[in-house]
């Protein structure tokens, strides 16, 4: 698969791995791929978030991710979602973390790492975001896979990252509008969406 | 409004896809909260017998899934 795709979108993954490691992550997640994409300069991936974020983009969306971390990884549709079945998601986060320390609920535990060294591996939802990139690349009929598919990709996935973006006007119709100029038919939105999550 | 309002005021509506989400919602968080219990456990001296025990799995399961940590 990787042999399609671009130097950038390569450099992406390779940062993703990255940023798993600076925060002593077990694995690579879709998080990681994200914020490889936000440090790229001068590739389609970043032309569509440059052209679509504001000031302060970056930081503010840090936060969000911060944010979801701590509530175990889960968005804000989950948390309602659960809600629906009576479950207060953030009543729990406050008495786990009282019980056990700030932020114990996060994924993909920090510390303990025995796999320095070893090749970090990605994690289900960063695979998924590879595999969706390809395939939203091969619906759009373009040969290669750059990181603005990964992006795209992200977009489609409707989680965490998904919702942080939507949030900052960034979702898969308005990256398609900025890149092709279209209104994104043709691109699978709707299946896409429709098999998030 | 947002994605997530609109979801959780179809919450009354039976749909599916609400219900869906809360249980991959509440899987993940139950990873999460099983993960954060089984430290504390190991932290104040258990063993991954008992520790297995009130979980209600194999020993050998829960060694293989938090022994590495």
């Amino acid at each position: 698969m990787f042999e399609r795709f671009t130097k950038d979108a390569r450099a992406v993954v390779e940062g993703a791995v990255t940023h798993s490691e600076r925060v002593g992550a077990r694995t690579v997640e879709e998080e990681h791929v994200l914020l490889a994409l936000l440090d790229r300069e001068g590739t389609r991936g970043s032309f569509a978030l440059t052209s679509l974020g504001e000031a302060g983009f970056r930081e503010s969306l840090e936060r969000d991710l911060a944010e979801a971390r701590r509530r175990g990884g889960l968005s804000r549709a989950d948390a309602d979602a659960l809600s629906g079945l009576g479950i207060d998601l953030s009543e729990i986060v406050s008495r786990v973390e009282e019980a056990h320390g700030e932020g114990v609920l996060e994924p993909g535990g920090r510390g303990g790492d025995g796999r320095r060294g070893r090749r970090r591996p990605f994690g289900q939802e960063a695979k998924d975001v590879l595999v969706r990139a390809l395939r939203v690349a091969t619906t759009r009929r373009d040969r290669h896979i750059g990181d603005e598919h990964l992006l795209l990709a992200i977009t489609l996935r409707g989680g965490v990252a998904a919702e942080a973006l939507a949030d900052h006007g960034v979702t898969y119709e308005s990256v398609t509008r900025v890149l092709y100029g279209g209104t994104g038919v043709g691109a699978g939105g709707e299946n896409g969406v429709a098999e998030a999550g | 409004m947002t994605e997530a309002t609109d979801l959780a005021e179809r919450a009354g509506d039976r749909d599916p896809r609400i219900g869906l989400r809360a249980v991959s919602a509440l899987r993940r968080l139950l990873e999460q909260l099983e993960a954060v219990q089984v430290r504390s456990a190991r932290n104040q001296g258990w063993s991954w017998q008992e520790i297995a025990a009130e979980l209600g799995v194999s020993r050998q399961a829960v060694h293989k899934k938090y022994g590495r940590q």
